[in-house]
């Protein structure tokens, strides 16, 4: 009793904040941290027996000394970060277009028209793409049909088709932080500039895109992610030859029974796109926390 | 040869410039020429047309028919980015990415201005609004005041031929705006450029123009100096639209070579001269029985204590109904014997009126060369 009055008001009030994030907490130690830690014990051990294991940094070192693995690492991180930019090009005049071009209902019917494609899953989406590039798919028959080829031409399975699928699948996750940025900015800043001299090109270099800094990183970095971890894309669209990383990882866990491999690998994995997203936020000199919120 | 010579001096004009929104007409054929480095105010209440106009000279918008020259030459196939004007956005729309002085260099800039002389200049544009140091701060930083300075500097940094202004002073507080009043009529003449300045401010157009345009649904009702829309205002709207005013409704009970005897729906009968207020009428046609709006300002009313012979042609018993202290600007309400409405008088800032109290019974009247007829 005497403990319970005890107990200052500062007190309880830190155990008042102490219950408020403890869902918080929770959710972090269980979902997030401890299976990473999980990953990092299993990705340090090396099977000596049956059951029987021992610290090691094979694992690790299998990665730099086998050429495949590495390369395909180097591999998906350059083409996720393609990707990323590809989806930037495109998106940010979509984006600009639905921001500040149109008014009222137009407006909203062009952003359902992004939105659509995301009302299937995934793999139907991908297959869309596979009933159009394959070799006896549509694009292949238009080609026939038009004279242009004489033979059914094979469009899938190669890296443009990789990257092609990477892209639509991305377009949503950039177009919508960019509208949300770019409709924010006052119309006459932009007009202000024009007034000044400034060119097109400059008008969107000058305030713009400063303007529309903070979505063009968060969308950034939510593609890239989703791109670097992307399994079915590449898997689909590229073949036996798409060399994506997940897929290493993929085989290292279900074919090979592999566990610790794999674990080294989404360990390097994780390693390699927080230094890019980090290298990303300092290129562009933009704050995680700016960003994001 | 004259006509050549003065289109010259003229730094901007638009000859039937006509701008419709669908079925709404947003500005309709207006015409008018402002002189080089003078004060040009377009007065009107919101949404007459004001910022459409503006825009169209800045060229953000292009007119439907009509021209729009400067210095004498076309300039509605140039875009805005080339015209020789530049605008002050009604919330400035300073470039929050940019320090003071990359602000106002920005111009400078698009135009490839030599680096050094981007800099003398800038320093030399914010030392001559007043702030030599804010250069290096960052807009944000800025009071409103101050900001205001910088968009304006911003624009007559680059020495447009016309610097057009959208309500600048729209976003401050009433002692600021006050303040920059005065401010903006001295940078003007200082640098004897030519402002387009838009508001729905009267007394802001009366203080700093040369000229004012009252403009009521997209068309002008009335160009003129600020006295002349003060004291002759042209039509009923600019009567009603610039200063105060006693209006009252009223009819022509008879009239004679002089002038008009005039009955007010509320119970007084006047004496109105001739030729005084509407100019687009023709008052000879105007007979016995006809509507018309009166006007009289509240200062243009004699007022004595008491029962006196005030010797003007209108005159009236009364007593004050209330007294609205001011300053200089108090007025009385005085109710006329036999009249329904009550009459704003300018207090005179004379030790008589010192005393004076609710009830106090007043003796009032005015010429009739002070009512201002209009036909309704
Ligand atoms: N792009 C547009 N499309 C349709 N109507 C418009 C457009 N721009 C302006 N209008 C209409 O034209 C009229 C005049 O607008 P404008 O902005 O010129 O008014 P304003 O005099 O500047 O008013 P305020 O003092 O409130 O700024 C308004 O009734 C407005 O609804
Ligand atoms: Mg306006």
């Amino acid at each position: 009793m005497s403990a319970v009055t005890g107990l200052s008001f500062r007190d309880s009030g830190k155990l008042g904040l102490l219950l408020l994030i403890s869902p918080l907490l929770l959710w972090l130690s269980l979902f997030i941290l401890l299976p990473h830690v999980d990953l990092v014990m299993i990705s340090l051990r090396e099977r000596v027996a049956a059951r029987e294991y021992a610290f090691s940094w094979s694992n690790y070192t299998a990665f730099f000394t086998e050429p495949l693995y590495w390369r395909t690492f180097m591999r998906t991180a350059v083409m996720s970060i393609l990707a990323t930019a590809l989806t930037l090009l495109i998106a940010f005049p979509v984006a600009f277009y639905i921001a500040k071009m149109v008014r009222g209902r137009f407006k909203a019917l062009l952003f359902v028209l992004c939105l659509i494609p995301f009302w299937v899953s995934e793999l139907v989406r991908t297959y869309g793409w596979m009933i159009l590039l394959r070799e006896t798919g549509i694009f292949s028959g238009l080609l026939q049909w038009l004279g242009w080829v004489d033979q059914p031409v094979e469009m899938l399975y190669n890296d443009v088709a990789i990257m092609v699928g990477l892209v639509y699948t991305s377009m949503l996750f950039m177009v919508v932080p960019l509208v949300t940025t770019l409709e924010g900015l006052d119309d006459s800043l932009i007009e202000a500039a024009y007034d000044l001299g400034g060119s097109h090109f400059r008008v969107i270099w000058d305030v713009v895109i400063p303007h529309a800094m903070p979505g063009i990183v968060s969308g950034c970095i939510v593609v890239f992610m989703l791109t670097l971890g992307n399994y079915l894309t590449p898997t689909l669209l590229g073949g036996k030859d798409s060399l994506w990383f997940t897929e290493q990882i993929y085989t290292q866990f279900i074919t090979r029974f592999n566990w610790e491999q794999g674990s080294a690998f989404g360990m390097l994995l994780l390693i390699l796109s927080s230094f890019i997203v980090w290298a990303g936020l300092k290129l562009s000199r933009q704050s995680f926390t700016r960003v994001m919120t | 040869m004259q006509a050549q010579s003065s289109l010259k001096e003229m730094d901007l004009e638009c000859r039937g410039v006509t701008k419709t929104f669908g079925d709404f007409t947003a500005v309709e054929d207006i015409s008018f020429a402002i002189p080089r480095g003078s004060f040009f105010s377009i007065l009107g209440p919101s949404g007459c047309g004001k910022t459409t106009l503006l825009r169209m000279l800045a060229g953000f918008q292009s007119p439907d028919s009509g021209d729009i020259l400067i210095k004498g030459r076309s300039v509605l196939n140039t875009p805005p980015n080339r015209r020789p004007v530049n605008m002050v956005f009604q919330h400035l729309a300073l470039f929050p990415n940019m320090t003071v002085a990359e602000n106002v260099a920005y111009g400078l800039k698009r135009r490839n201005v030599d680096k050094h002389e981007i800099k003398t200049r800038v320093a030399d544009m914010l030392s001559r609004v007043g702030l030599p140091d804010a250069g290096g701060k960052q807009v944000s930083q800025l009071s409103g005041g101050q900001k205001q300075r910088i968009a304006i500097a911003r624009c007559l940094v680059l020495n447009p031929d016309v610097l057009l202004l959208d309500e600048p002073l729209g976003a401050l507080d009433l002692k600021l705006r006050e303040q920059m009043k005065v401010e903006l009529k001295q940078l003007q003449e200082k640098f004897a450029a030519t402002f387009i300045y838009i508001t729905h401010d009267q007394s802001e157009a009366l203080v700093m123009s040369d000229q004012v345009a009252v403009m009521n649904h997209g068309r002008f009702e009335q160009v003129g100096t600020p006295q002349a829309l003060y004291y002759e205002p042209a039509t009923r709207f600019v009567a009603g639209f610039v200063g105060e005013s006693n209006r009252w409704q009223a009819s022509i009970s008879a009239r004679d070579e002089r002038g008009f005897r005039l009955q007010t729906e509320a119970g007084l009968s006047m004496q109105a001269d001739r030729e005084i207020g509407d100019k687009s009428a023709s008052q000879n046609d105007w007979g016995v029985g006809k509507s018309l709006e009166l006007f009289l300002r509240p200062e243009s009313i004699s007022v004595a204590p008491g029962h006196q012979a005030l010797g003007t042609e209108n005159a009236y018993q009364g007593h004050v109904e209330s007294v609205l202290f001011d300053g200089a600007r108090s007025q009385l309400l005085v109710r006329i014997e036999g009249a329904l409405d009550l009459l704003n008088v300018s207090l005179p800032q004379t030790a008589e009126f010192r005393s004076i109290r609710k009830g106090d019974s007043v003796s009032v009247g005015w010429s009739s060369a002070q009512v201002q007829c209009y036909e309704v």
